[in-house]
């Protein structure tokens, strides 16, 4: 099946940075693939030099099979693109907004997609509200319209709930994992961890625009995600006995264990504690998070994936 | 071609300055007619006739140019510089938009005001004299080329200028003193040389000549004004097509 999009050696060079070295990347059709890493790693210039807002200084970027050096235009009508930076043209009401871009993309006025984004976004009520009279939050969820209304088969979502609500913020996850099941292609970039974590199929990551990691986020996360056991005791507890592993807290009353691939597991740890009758109270699990394997990996630690 | 796409992109620019009519369509209006106004009173009642036709009528073609390539260019300018200032240019660079039909876009939707400005103000000239059209091939042609070569021109300015001041430069430093040095007002026949001979540098002296030619049928015509327009539409256009192939300035 031909990819979404394939990058071949992409790099991007501005005077004295390179905003892009090298990267290489293919995203698969219908896949939710989350570009993550910390602010001026590339993600955006990336994102700009597929959708042509960056002019790339070398590499190969194709959309859907097609070389944008040999077609530039066409690929562009399966495309939507959320920007990072808000923007709205104030002469115009929300549905005008929506129905110039449906014609930018070539189709005619179609108010029973744009009614259908409206209600997926809760914008239904501001339909024929001036775009200028939004609230940050709507002009957001104005820009997610926009990108979605021509029915793209790839969408870029560049911070997409940055300034949204936690409530909308679901709503809208459950309305991209839609996207996923009808086919949509979706790369997303965020500082919400738990978005991509909540996400994602796969993650990239990347920093000072090398690619470091591409992975399965699952597998990534078995690989790579370590959680932490806290056992809490009913009366407190001098030292561990031999077999017991994990780190006692000053006062002797919570135990301390990381659980990591190839190392004991948490379970194993708390049958220990039974055994060797350590007056076991409580346990609390913090589960593997993306984010400690986003840290580890910028930090030099277990990428060349 | 994205056809739907370039007509949609037309139709916006339409109704963006069709939103604000006071300040795209009322207050030039009211300039120019100002212009008629004051000019045809004061100096047409000095010198009653100019080339045998009476100065309120001679002034009509040069007021309709001028109204044509202000707004025009105005139009073309702040809308595609506004946009880069707003970042909804990201919308149409995104979409499936090539050179082409960006510029058929923002030149025809500039155009619309431009030809709108100067059509009213024939009409407003029309209350205080009669102004016929002589040849009307010829004032077509003039009002078209004129129309978009300053719309394509405001394109341009808008694609290189980064601040508002640079948009600002072109027609205050430029259009401003060449209409108004371009025999809008007079008769460059009448001045006295070396003015007659510095003015025929003046690529507005003869896009006004050619127009009068058309409107008034004073002369048979400006072959060197249709030139000088074909000359400017031809290399404006290659320019504004080639700064948008290119991403010039709006592309990192």
């Amino acid at each position: 099946m031909t990819p979404a999009l394939e990058l071949e050696s992409l790099t991007k060079q501005y005077k004295t940075q390179r905003a892009l070295d090298a990267v290489s990347l293919r995203i698969g059709a219908g896949e939710i693939f989350a570009l993550l890493g910390p602010n001026g790693a590339g993600k955006t210039t990336l994102i700009g030099a597929v959708c042509g807002l960056v002019k790339k200084t070398s590499g190969t970027v194709r959309l859907f099979g097609v070389d944008l050096d040999v077609d530039g235009v066409t690929p562009r009508y399966s495309v939507g693109l959320v920007p990072q930076e808000i923007n709205f043209d104030p002469f115009f009401t929300v549905r005008e907004s929506l129905r110039i871009q449906q014609g930018y993309f070539g189709q005619r006025h179609d108010d029973a997609r744009i009614d259908e984004l409206l209600a997926a976004l809760a914008l239904t009520a501001k339909a024929d509200t001036q775009t200028r009279a939004l609230s940050g939050g709507m002009k957001r969820r104005l820009l997610i319209a926009k990108a979605l209304v021509h029915r793209p088969k790839l969408v870029f979502l560049d911070e997409p709930t940055a300034g949204v609500d936690v409530e909308l913020r679901r709503d809208l996850w459950s309305y991209v994992r839609r996207l996923r099941e009808q086919g949509t292609t979706v790369v997303l970039t965020t500082h919400y961890l738990e978005e991509a974590e909540e996400l994602a199929d796969r993650v990239g990551i990347i920093d000072g625009g090398r690619l470091l990691l591409v992975e399965d986020k699952a597998a990534l996360m078995r690989r790579m995600g370590e959680r932490a056991w806290t056992v809490r005791f009913s009366a407190p507890v001098r030292a561990l006995p031999d077999g017991v592993a994990g780190t006692l807290d000053d006062d002797g009353r919570a135990l301390t264990f990381i659980e990591r691939p190839g190392g004991p597991s948490g379970a194993e740890v708390l049958r220990s504690a039974y055994a060797a009758q350590l007056p076991v109270a409580d346990l609390a699990l913090r589960p593997a998070k993306l984010e400690d394997i986003l840290v580890r990996v910028l930090n030099g630690q277990e990428a060349d994936r | 071609m994205n056809l739907w796409g370039a007509r949609t992109l037309l139709m916006k620019e339409v109704r963006r300055f069709l939103r604000v009519p006071g300040q795209t369509i009322l207050q030039p209006l009211i300039s120019t007619a100002l212009y008629f106004i004051v000019f045809s009173y004061t100096v047409g009642a000095v010198q009653r006739e100019v080339d045998g036709v009476p100065y309120m009528q001679f002034i009509v073609p040069g007021l309709v140019f001028l109204g044509i390539a202000n707004n025009a260019f105005l139009n073309a300018s702040s809308s595609f510089f506004i946009m880069k200032l707003q970042g909804t240019l990201v919308d149409v660079l995104v979409a499936p938009l090539g050179p082409a039909e960006l510029l058929f876009g923002f030149v025809a939707g500039a155009m619309v005001r431009g030809l709108l400005v100067g059509l009213l103000t024939w009409g407003v000239a029309l209350l205080f004299t009669t102004a016929p059209v002589a040849h009307v091939f010829t004032t077509l042609l003039f009002l078209l080329l004129s129309a978009y070569v300053f719309s394509v021109l405001g394109l341009v300015a808008a694609i290189w200028a980064e601040k508002f001041e640079q948009i600002n430069f072109f027609p205050t430093f430029l259009m401003l003193p060449l209409t108004f040095l371009g025999g809008v007002f007079y008769s460059v026949a009448s001045l006295p040389e070396p003015f007659r001979s510095i003015s025929a540098l003046n690529p507005v002296v003869h896009m006004v000549e050619g127009l009068r030619a058309g409107m008034l049928g004073t002369s048979e015509g400006s072959p060197l004004g249709l030139g000088l327009l074909l000359g400017v539409a031809l290399t404006a256009t290659v320019v504004a097509r080639e700064m948008l192939r290119r991403g010039y300035r709006l592309k990192s």
